[in-house]
């Protein structure tokens, strides 16, 4: 499934930012570390030389400026002098106190020294001598002279001898830093293990919490991103999500020279669920079919819900034949029956394929085809369409365009009669509504019905077409002609409470008997809401309208139903009827229809009739009536009632109005699969 | 005296130059300001400067001994070298009026009017205080006002309030100085309590002896002694005994009695220095106003018998 990606991808996103989190962290780290490290040496540099100058300082008060009272190092030191220096410094230097002490006059003479060398010492133009020269003391680490390795303390500071302070030369002592240098090491390396320890701590929160923070932004990012993307109730990637993947799809399949096929699935009568059940019913519906659509799915494939009952699936790398053999499946999946609102329903669903590249190459283009071909799919050919071109898909008739149709009145019925087979009478004629499109010439029913159940005009149809054909009726019956009238109806309007009485007011209105018309309602749709639909045929039986069983077996209908009914007509399907004097299933199936049917009180009507044969033998089987082009095409009415009252005697007319790719069968409900 | 800086003596050129410019401004129209001169260096009087000796102004130098342990009148600065304080300013001042550089250097008290008078100095400015005695060594040119002040160690264990409480105890002084005849003096009303009079060769080794307690009493001229009782860095060890200045004197910048020019010019530059009121100047500026004098005299002991 695609869902995971966008895990993924925020995953690696997240990861990003935690390193780049991480990896700032640690620069402020090191950099915090080397500043407090490069304190902490020079806080043990400086004190390496405070220790320096306050030792030296003592030095030259204790012993140093008391031995030289009164002396003026220009001049040298008295006998006197020197002996008091050495006695007080002797036991410094023996001991190692004091490495090497110079006493030096203001120009740079050695005026006393430890070992009694007038030579070396500081050069008087150095800087740390000048200092002393001004009255302060200098200290620096410098290499032990005599030692080649190591570090002493070396001070130099003027002499100031008297109380009155005044200077009298410079005194240059060399000390040992060994104690201090060790005593320090020390402290610096306790200093860099507190503050490793103290620094790793600190890294390892500030991480935790880049850890945390990147981890509540990726959670948050990935919900925003699904809840951009998904759908609410099914939990499928949305219209938007499914744009981007088809994109991305289609890109892909570009750069790999390979197929991809763009699906529309649409369920059909879900608006009827939807408003015989309630919403939450309808909820539930879309939810299960979501399920099983995602069951199907490859890996690489993404199914989305696009609003309302619709789907479309992305379908990377199948071409033709594969798509269509996977979608047959999903399709066998999806339309197992489930028990809704607690009721066993099934479902129908229609699928339209396009295909990348050979139907279209950008995603708008193959959504169309899709459409298209999805659309012919509720046309009742079949329940999985691949799109087959542009020369053979007609544009589609869309409910608006219908719509206008009615008002415009470019609708018009024909009529095919129906004909007593044991005197070759007419006894009625099937209303048949055709639509002479303005540009598409006529159009018959399976074109523009579909669109019809779409959009609730199924009603004002179907009661158009009532009210036209019972005028028809009343003109025939003035003209001399006491046939019966049958009109086509749908499941949607035997489901609407309504239409029994809305029937008998246009019955009542025309001046027409009940027993003149007969409602014709397929198979199919007894798969409905049988309840509904038997109360509504009771009740137009009550009215005295007869009503008939179009399509009779193809559909569901179990026969036990047919009982409970008050049907007072079956009209055997074509399919059946066409095959019988050759099939002998056929004929053993078509023989029982009629004797149940005949048992049940029903009269039987063949359909599709178009040869002697056929008639023959339905007459053998003892079939009332039958239809079809042996006897006529359906055409308007008058050219039918001018065919009856001229050519009386003679039924086997050849029919006069042909309708190209016109049947003489209509379902007002589309056929699937 | 340890905060003041080496520098002191440029600021103390400059400080003259200053006051120079002020009074001249203020005091437009008299003699005065015209021979000082304006701007931000001290006008070399002429005048004053053809009063020096041929000698001198071909040197361009002269020194001045002083004892440094003496603040604020003279004290080494920090680098233990630089003299610094009211006679060094002074000096300085007056080389500047009379276009010559005048060196203080560090010499015994005891012995330097003689040395003066060997001539291994041109003069003394040392807190002096011109007496009888003195002026038979050297000229005086009297430039200040002080008397002397018994300093004490804070707390006065002693209990010593007046000069009679010396009676008996060890006291320490400079050597040579007023107030050694002083106690000298004082002996006579102590009787079998004698005091036991310590001398040193300078102000500070006496201090020395004060602080750690081998004298209860050391006598200095006011200015220092106060000083030392209120400076933060004395004043935990220093009191003084009472705000009573015995036997006031003046001090003298002495000359050799054979340099009469040297001695006029140097008169001349002070009285100048004086009426411009940069003397005044210098004496606020090291908190001795107490001590100024309107005139400046040559040779005039302040008392009859000469005794300061």
């Amino acid at each position: 499934m695609r869902l995971g990606s966008i895990g993924v991808r925020g995953g690696s996103a997240g990861s990003r930012l935690f390193a780049m989190y991480a990896a700032a962290s640690m620069v402020s780290v090191a950099v915090l570390g080397a500043v407090l490290l490069q304190g902490y040496r020079d806080d043990a540099t400086s004190h390496g030389h405070d220790q320096g100058l306050a030792q030296a300082a003592v030095i030259e008060e204790m012993a140093v400026a008391p031995a030289l009272d009164g002396a003026n190092l220009a001049m040298g030191l008295t006998a006197a002098q020197r002996d008091r220096l050495q006695v007080a410094t002797d036991l410094a230097i023996f001991r190692g106190s004091v490495i090497r002490m110079r006493l030096r006059s203001f120009t740079g003479q050695v005026v006393f020294s430890d070992d009694g060398s007038t030579a070396g010492g500081v050069s008087v133009a150095d800087p740390a001598f000048r200092t002393a020269i001004a009255g302060r003391a200098d200290v620096a680490f410098v290499p032990d002279a005599e030692r080649e390795i190591g570090t002493v303390i070396r001070v130099l500071q003027p002499v100031i001898t008297g109380a009155s302070g005044q200077a009298i030369g410079v005194l240059e002592l060399y000390l040992p830093y060994e104690p201090t240098a060790a005593h320090l090491d020390e402290q610096m390396r306790n200093a860099y293990e507190r503050l490793g320890t103290g620094l790793v701590g600190l890294y390892v929160i500030l991480a935790l919490i880049s850890w945390s923070t990147t981890r509540s932004l990726r959670r948050h990012a990935a919900r925003h991103e699904r809840e951009a993307l998904h759908d609410g109730l099914t939990g499928l990637p949305n219209r938007a999500a499914f744009r981007a993947r088809a994109e991305a799809a289609l890109d892909a399949a570009g750069r790999d020279g390979t197929h991809c096929a763009i699906v529309l699935a649409d369920l059909d009568r879900f608006k009827a669920v939807n408003d015989t059940l309630g919403h939450h019913a309808g909820d539930e519906l879309l939810q299960v079919v979501a399920g099983r659509l995602a069951g199907v799915l490859r890996q690489g494939d993404t199914v989305a819900r696009l609003g309302g009952d619709e789907f479309g699936l992305v379908l990377p790398g199948v071409a033709a034949a594969d798509a269509v053999n996977l979608l047959v499946r999903m399709r066998n999946v999806v339309t197992q029956e489930l028990v809704l609102a607690g009721e066993p329903r099934s479902i129908e669903a229609s699928f339209g394929i396009a295909l990348y590249p050979d139907h279209g190459t950008d995603v708008e283009e193959l959504l169309q085809h899709a459409d298209a071909a999805m659309y012919q799919g509720k046309r009742g050919t079949a329940g999985v369409v691949l799109y087959a071109g542009r020369g053979t898909g007609q544009p589609l008739v869309t409910p608006a365009e219908l719509r206008r149709a009615v008002e415009r009145d470019e609708l018009e019925l024909h009529y095919q009669p129906k004909v007593r087979l044991n005197d070759g009478e007419v006894s009625g004629l099937e209303a048949l509504v055709r639509w002479a499109h303005p540009s598409r010439g006529l159009l018959p029913p399976a074109e523009f019905l579909p669109a019809a159940e779409q959009c609730e005009l199924m009603g004002p149809l179907t009661e158009w077409v009532l009210r036209r054909a019972v005028a028809d009726q009343v003109e025939w019956v003035a003209a001399g002609h006491p046939w019966t009238l049958s009109v086509n109806v749908s499941a949607a309007n035997l489901l609407s409470p309504d239409f029994p009485r809305l029937v008998a007011e246009v019955l009542a209105e025309a001046g027409v008997a009940p027993e003149q018309l007969i409602l014709e309602v397929a198979e199919t749709a007894l798969a409905g809401d049988l309840e509904t639909i038997t109360r509504a045929v009771r009740e137009l039986a009550a009215h005295g309208i007869g009503v008939a069983i179009d399509d009779f077996g193809t559909g569901p209908a179990r026969l036990s139903q047919l009982r409970g009914l008050a049907v007072s007509e079956v009209k055997i399907d074509r399919t059946l009827v066409s095959g019988a004097p050759l099939d002998h299933v056929d004929q053993t199936l078509v023989r029982s229809m009629i004797e149940i049917a005949h048992g049940l009180g029903c009269r039987v009507t063949a359909e599709g009739v178009e040869t002697p044969p056929v008639r023959r033998w339905l007459a053998d089987a003892g079939c009332d009536e039958a239809q079809g082009y042996l006897f006529s095409r359906p055409a308007a009415w008058p050219s039918v009632l001018d065919r009856y009252t001229r050519q009386d005697c003679d039924h086997r007319v050849v029919p006069q109005v042909v309708i190209p790719g016109a049947e003489d069968h209509q379902s007002p409900v589309p056929q699937v699969g | 005296m340890k905060r003041i800086r080496r520098a002191r003596r440029t600021l103390a050129a400059f400080g003259v130059s200053i006051a120079l410019l002020v009074g001249g401004c203020a005091r437009g129209g008299e003699d005065d300001s015209a021979a000082i001169g304006s701007g931000d260096t001290i006008q070399v009087d002429q005048a004053l400067r053809q009063r020096l000796p041929e000698s001198v102004r071909e040197r361009g130098t002269i020194q001045f001994a002083t004892d440094p342990s003496y603040a604020p009148m003279e004290s080494f600065a920090a680098d233990g070298r630089t003299i610094i304080g009211f006679d060094a300013d002074l000096a300085a001042a007056l080389g500047s009026v009379l276009g010559i550089t005048i060196e203080m250097v560090p010499a015994d008290f005891s012995t330097a009017l003689d040395d003066l008078g060997e001539g291994a100095f041109d003069g003394v400015l040392s807190s002096m205080t011109d007496t009888v005695e003195r002026e038979k060594k050297a000229d005086f040119i009297n430039y200040f006002s002080a008397g002397t002040s018994i300093l004490v160690r804070r707390g006065n264990p002693a209990g010593v309030r007046d000069l009679k409480d010396l009676c008996g105890h060890a006291v320490a002084v400079e050597q040579a100085t007023v107030q050694e005849d002083l106690l000298e003096r004082s002996q006579k009303g102590c009787g079998a309590r004698p005091i036991a009079i310590k001398t040193f060769k300078n102000n500070a080794d006496a201090l020395l002896q004060l602080r750690t307690g081998r004298a209860v009493a050391v006598l200095n001229d006011f200015p220092p002694a106060a000083r030392l009782a209120n400076d933060s860095s004395s004043r935990r060890h220093y009191q003084l005994v009472s705000t009573e200045q015995y036997e006031p004197g003046l001090y003298g910048l002495a000359v050799a009695k054979t340099n009469t020019e040297l001695r006029d010019a140097l008169h001349g530059a002070l009285d100048r220095l004086i009426r411009a009121g940069v003397y005044k100047e210098l004496l606020l500026r090291w908190g001795l106003t107490t001590g100024a004098l309107q005139t400046s005299s040559i040779n005039r002991v302040a008392r009859p018998d000469g005794g300061s």
